[in-house]
């Protein structure tokens, strides 16, 4: 897992999408996933993934960061459709949906800072869950390094080797089993900071609007687009199916302008 | 087997909603339960285990499509309450990562929740039936017992999902030739745009052609099945074994920690070398 270059893509990035509301991108990324969700026409859900692309693109979001992340979620779909799908058609379907909700996620997440995205469920969520989410983000970065110097460590003294898989089991086990007891201690320090600076039992994050306003109609009315046609090709796919490439054009489209968009750019 | 790798939109609206709903309630009332007493020392502490889960989940076994996940111990850590509260934000921010479906965060939770509560009640069970030395045995044993419940109850969510999630409109592209021709063009259609069961639907004519085509093109929960059967045990085990040494070498460092839980500590503990010289 990626936090940390996760983190780094969304706080630093200053792409169109990057300045779009907070707002604007969880609808329009709620919008994007109940059209995945209705569809399920291959073609439907390649014009969305082109679509998404094309987003990724004209962010400028690292394309190794942003599509391994995206391919986790297709890998395991994979594994499902490869033990449950009735036929392979079905099964890729299955993992089209996977990518294209994975992608609107990681494209979300790798526009936007935590804080803005977790915001909005901290003010529905009884508030020791608003606040363990965002102190559970946090903890992950420390947490990660903290790891990660402890396999260095184990690996220098030979612990970790190849032809030694039970004696790298055991200290990996052993690192874990160090890591709960430092995150114990972290969470010690937490507290006492958190006493310090007078926590009140509600940890406070705000919402900033977007930069350009019409940036962010353009956001909401692609993702709408996006909903409607999935589901008028749902509601009338026997007449339309046939079609169903007419729903490529646009996608591609716009493919073809954020790839020369972003090349200019450099 | 912590999480329902199923994309969004394959489970059928009213399963996935129900699993929302009942997550919601349940969180819910943890978090009002949690609030009562010692807030401020629960947050950090529910931060903690649950960021421990998920760098836990960040090792994964290809072969096997199997991760790490650490439930056991964190359910052992936090107890039944807190382990609801810790399983929704784990849930939540790996959705968020693209690791697990949105529409599926309910049910994921529910599966993580059970599989932290179970963890933590047959640890304190065998706890007490093989006695505090043999900590490790105990958590093992639970974690792989843990594991087959909520496994079945995996295989149970898709077999309850499977029959709605059954012979949609594919869309124009024919699987047997390649053609883009409309593959149902025997009036099987009924609009249910979120569940999906086009071929199940009651106007429809239900000759023996038809259920046949059902049949066919239903997700098979037997094979899906077989399969988690087969590579599961194989997780289960992988789990079983870290779980049971991470308890063996916390049980020897700080063993109020694995017996009381996290919350049972009072006394301050300086920082140190925690590893113990690794």
């Amino acid at each position: 897992m990626h936090i940390g270059a996760v983190d780094e893509s969304a706080t630093l990035g200053r792409s169109w999408i990057h300045t779009a509301s907070p707002i604007t991108k969880l609808v329009a990324f709620a919008l994007v996933l109940a059209a995945a969700v209705v569809s399920w026409n291959l073609l439907v859900l390649a014009g969305l993934l082109i679509l998404l692309v094309s987003v990724a693109t004209t962010a400028r979001l690292k394309p190794g960061l942003a599509y391994s992340l995206a391919a986790y979620p297709a890998l395991f779909a994979g594994v499902f459709a490869f033990a449950s799908a009735p036929n392979v058609l079905t099964g890729l379907i299955i993992v089209m949906k996977a990518a294209v909700a994975g992608l609107a996620a990681v494209t979300l997440i790798l526009t936007t800072p935590y804080p803005q995205v977790f915001a909005p469920v901290q003010r529905i969520v009884p508030g020791i869950v608003g606040d363990a989410l965002l102190m559970t983000y946090r903890s992950t970065f420390l947490l990660l390094d903290k790891f990660s110097n402890l396999l260095t460590a184990i690996r220098l003294r030979s612990g970790l080797r190849g032809g030694h898989p039970l004696r790298s089991a055991r200290a990996t086990s052993q690192a874990l089993g160090g890591l709960l007891l430092y995150s114990f201690d972290l969470s010690q320090r937490d507290y006492d900071i958190m006493r310090l600076r007078g926590y009140q039992d509600r940890l406070k994050t705000s919402l900033p609007r977007g930069a350009t306003p019409a940036r962010d109609a353009f956001l909401l009315a692609a993702a709408l687009l996006a909903l409607a046609t999935s589901i008028v090709w749902r509601l009338g796919a026997a007449v339309l199916n046939p079609y169903s490439w007419l729903v490529l054009l646009l996608p591609l489209a716009a493919l073809i302008a954020a790839a020369l968009t972003s090349r200019r750019a450099l | 087997m912590s999480h329902i790798h199923i994309p969004d939109g394959v489970l059928p609206l009213w399963l996935w909603g129900l699993g929302w709903l009942v997550t919601l309630v349940l969180v819910g009332a943890a978090g009002k339960l949690a609030e009562r007493h010692d807030m401020r020392r629960k947050v950090p502490l529910l931060g903690v285990t649950a960021a421990l889960m998920l760098v836990a989940m960040s090792s994964e076994i290809i072969p096997i499509a199997y991760h790490v996940n650490l439930t056991v111990v964190a359910g052992i850590l936090l107890g039944p309450v807190l382990s609801i509260v810790a399983a929704f934000i784990v849930e939540l921010i790996l959705a968020l990562l693209g690791h697990g479906g949105v529409t599926v965060i309910g049910l994921n939770t529910l599966i993580v929740a059970a599989e932290m509560i179970i963890g933590w009640t047959l640890f304190r069970t065998f706890v007490a039936l093989l006695s505090r030395k043999r900590a490790g045995v105990a958590a093992g044993m639970s974690t792989v017992i843990t594991l087959a419940i909520t496994t079945t109850a995996l295989v149970g969510i898709v077999w309850l999902g499977g029959s709605a999630a059954t012979a949609r409109e594919t869309g124009a592209l024919d699987p047997a030739d390649l053609s883009f021709t409309n593959p149902f063009t025997e009036g099987v259609f009924s609009v249910g745009l979120f569940s999906g069961g086009e071929a199940d639907a009651p106007s429809a004519p239900a000759d023996s052609t038809q259920s046949a085509a059902s049949e066919s093109n239903s997700l098979s929960v037997k094979r899906f099945a077989a399969v988690v059967y087969t590579l599961g045990p194989l997780g289960w085990l992988f789990e079983a074994l870290i779980t049971a040494a991470i308890v063996r070498y916390v049980t020897r460092v700080r063993p109020t920690l694995i017996f009381s839980g996290a919350l049972a500590e009072k006394e301050r503990r300086i920082p140190g070398d925690e590893a113990g010289g690794l």
